[in-house]
């Protein structure tokens, strides 16, 4: 999940920002609600049975 | 040099070429155009995403028009372009359902091509004058 989120939101932070500050920004705050949702999305599921 | 070049509305045909390329080669379209810190990072980026879902044990899924979803996989599998024929020649991809990593290995190879097929898109406004 951690390797797949850094790929896409690399591409994603280069692929809509032009200055590279701003892709460092936004692709670390996108790193960070991929991350910070696949974690609070597994949290929520796992009371969940299988 | 970028910006002259970004700047440079291109005519219908070297846009539909241009595309065509930054599609077989991720990133190549960028590169052509002169954004070469773009071209790079899409070039490595989307080439080891789907090297990275070879690994995991993904599969290229078949054009099988009776399974809609496995024919959809199929078409965004063929988005990342030059990998995915390097990849059915060297008969990789035939995908283990049986390993834990079946899905992931899936995901990878099916988010690289979609995500090769914004990067398209992109060059396709740029060379049109819109970025």
């Amino acid at each position: 999940m951690i390797v797949f989120a850094l790929f896409v939101s690399t591409v994603f932070a280069v692929l809509t920002r032009d200055d590279p500050k701003e892709q460092i920004a936004f692709g670390a705050r996108l790193f960070g609600g991929f991350i910070g949702a696949g974690v609070l999305i597994g949290w929520l599921l796992y009371p969940l049975p299988l | 040099m970028r910006a002259a070049a970004a700047q440079r509305t291109q005519t219908s045909s070297l846009t539909y070429l241009l595309c065509a390329v930054a599609w077989f080669v991720p990133g190549a379209g960028h590169l052509w155009l002169g954004r070469r810190q773009k071209g790079i990072v899409f070039l490595v980026a989307l080439t080891l995403m789907f090297v990275f879902g070879l690994w995991l044990e993904g599969r290229l899924f078949p054009f099988d028009m009776e399974q809609p979803l496995v024919a959809l996989s199929a078409i965004a599998d063929l988005g990342v372009g030059c990998p995915y024929f390097i990849a059915r020649l060297m008969g990789v991809g035939r995908g283990d359902v049986v390993a834990i990593t079946y899905e992931y290995g899936n995901t990878f190879i099916i988010a690289a091509g979609l995500l090769n097929m914004l990067v398209v898109l992109d060059v396709f406004d740029i060379a049109k004058g819109r970025k």
